[in-house]
């Protein structure tokens, strides 16, 4: 399968600190990568090593299967449109200067383009605006970031907190613009973010970063199966209760809880309390639960955290 | 390369800074020929302004000259405006969209150093010439007759001081990279400046009073050199090689000097 980037035991260090630690990353051509770490993992860090705003001191990578080493990676980049922690945007120019400024360093000379990427990220109401982009919001100049990373029409895009300052209408939007353009324009995204239920809105693999180590990639749909529902039903006769469900429910769905079983998966609870009502035996409590993103998440990270 | 070069003169001269050192340019100009000749005129001197421009070594020629010197006027305030806008890149975080869309380091550099350079020689003979052209207003050109000599001597002084400016260029494309600070990169290139013009100033007095011919010669080398204070250019009608050379070569070797140390320190410099 073809890929866009993979990176080999890719290391960093700063004032002699690790905060890369052999990191090994591959994104498939279409995938939309979700990076996920707390502050200070090494998310940005490694993102920046990619974009060759810093330099590695161990490992390698390949983009659009170009060595980082070789000199044709100045012509992979061209192919890279992001975002690194804050847009990079003249606060002194309004948002089409900043555009053109952009489609200049690109070499694109399609104007309208500007106009496309404009209404894409929702400010098309700034085309004619003389307002200079240092009086944005936080949110808008986001969004102005975003439709210059769009603007040279790339083939893989890197944003990193993308949500940041976005109000939920304003995330709503970017998210719908990130999977129109995968699902349109088959475009790769690696997105690092704190809002991890944001991320699974979009990410169709993910990341997990924790300490410079990437601790696990994961397929969305594995993810799926890991982040599990369950239910405990308490009653007075534990033993029975275990009997029963035994007949009705695969063993490996079941586990025992203090007062009652733990009955994981998609199991219909209607059909399981109308046997445990028949059998005769007391309901004490029943209580839903399903494990989230975040808990899956903190089960992962748990063992490395401070 | 070329994107490059377009895209960084657009924002030179897109900034508002721009707008106001050639506005503070314009001032400069009319201003020192103008306090020359209040100060004939406060005198009393009106009529006799010519010889006495020529007593005091005022001429519309030593006006011209003297707006180049980069340690003194408008000379001093050309490069710190330019180091403002040239660090804007930093501040503002732009120069990462230059690498992300692949351009390399060595292009990045060369390009801040030409838009930089092709800026602060454009306005510096810009201002120079406003200034001559006020000066011929109050003085003549200088106390001789202006012959053909004199507009070759001219435009060799003029095509020194493109050189001299080109240095400051690299020092100051150099300083950008290397500092990736406005207040910093202002503070070394107006200290640098100053130190340079100081020295200089005071190794020119005391080439009155030395007398070993060694000693003179290390002396004068050091006066005659030393780009800030500008002693040699258009000083005299013509050059002699040796004060061509005492030009040249620093400025030359100045020049590549800070572009190639500006290009290993760039390569190497991480970027937040």
């Amino acid at each position: 399968m073809e890929y866009v980037l993979q990176t080999h035991d890719l290391s960093k260090r700063y004032k002699g600190r690790l905060v890369l630690d052999k990191v090994n990353i591959t994104i498939h051509k279409g995938d939309i990568y979700g990076f996920i770490g707390e502050n200070g993992s090494g998310k940005t860090t490694l993102i920046r090593l990619i974009t060759g705003l810093i330099s590695a001191n161990g490992g390698d990578f390949a983009l659009f299967e170009t060595p980082n080493t070789s000199p044709a990676i100045s012509q992979a980049r061209k192919r890279v449109g992001a975002i690194v922690e804050t847009p990079s945007i003249y606060l002194n120019m309004s948002a089409l200067e900043n555009l053109k400024m952009q489609s200049l360093l690109l070499g694109c000379t399609n104007q309208e383009r500007i106009k496309e990427v404009l209404a894409d990220v929702g400010l098309s109401e700034l085309y004619n605006e003389p307002k200079k982009a240092g009086n944005f919001s936080l949110g808008m100049r986001q969004r102005l970031g975003i439709a210059m990373a769009l603007l040279g029409s790339p083939d893989f895009i890197i944003l990193d907190e993308p949500m940041n300052g976005l109000d939920p209408a304003g995330i709503v939007e970017i998210r719908e613009l990130i999977l129109k353009l995968n699902r349109e324009q088959n475009i790769t995204f690696l997105i690092s973010s704190h809002i991890l239920t944001e991320l699974s809105l979009l990410a169709n693999t993910y990341g997990i970063i924790s300490k410079g180590k990437i601790l696990k990639e994961i397929s969305a749909e594995d993810l799926k199966k890991e982040c599990q529902k369950w239910a405990v039903i308490e009653v007075d006769d534990k033993q029975k209760l275990f009997q029963i469900l035994r007949e009705e429910i695969p063993v490996e769905s079941l586990a025992p809880a203090a007062n009652g079983v733990k009955i994981y998966g998609n199991i219909s609870l209607n059909a399981v309390l109308n046997k445990v009502i028949q059998a005769g035996i007391e309901i004490l409590s029943v209580n839903c639960y399903s494990s989230s993103i975040e808990d899956y998440y903190l089960s992962i990270v748990g063992g490395h955290h401070a | 390369m070329r994107n490059l070069l377009k895209t960084d003169l657009k924002r030179i001269l897109k900034d508002k800074l721009f707008l106001i050192l050639c506005i503070i340019g314009g001032v400069f100009a009319l201003f020192n020929p103008l306090v020359y000749k209040l100060l004939f005129s406060a005198l009393d001197l009106e009529e006799t302004a010519t010889e006495m421009g020529a007593a005091l070594n005022v001429s519309a020629k030593n006006l011209f000259f003297s707006a180049f010197i980069p340690g003194d006027n408008f000379g001093l305030i050309l490069p710190i405006f330019l180091s403002i806008i040239l660090c804007k890149d930093f501040s503002y975080g732009t120069v990462r969209n230059k690498i992300i869309c692949g351009k390399t380091r060595t292009n990045i550099f060369l390009s801040t150093f030409l838009s930089c350079a092709i800026v602060m020689c454009g306005v510096i003979l810009a201002h120079a010439l406003v200034t001559l052209l006020f000066s011929l207003l109050f003085f003549p050109y200088q106390p001789t007759p202006f012959h053909a000599k004199d507009f070759l001597y001219l435009l060799e002084s003029v095509a020194l001081e493109i050189l001299v400016y080109l240095f400051i260029a690299a020092f100051l494309a150099f300083l950008s990279v290397f500092m990736k600070n406005m207040g910093l990169t202002i503070v070394m290139y107006v200290a640098v400046a100053f130190l340079c013009a100081l020295i200089g100033g005071i190794l020119s007095i005391s080439l009155m009073f030395v007398t070993n011919q060694t000693a003179y010669s290390v002396l004068e080398f050091l006066t005659k050199s030393n780009v800030f204070l500008g002693t040699v250019i258009g000083q005299g009608t013509a050059y002699a090689w040796r004060d061509l050379l005492y030009v040249i070569l620093p400025a030359v070797i100045g020049c590549v000097g800070f572009i190639g140390l500006g290009i290993l320190v760039f390569k190497k410099k991480d970027l937040k």
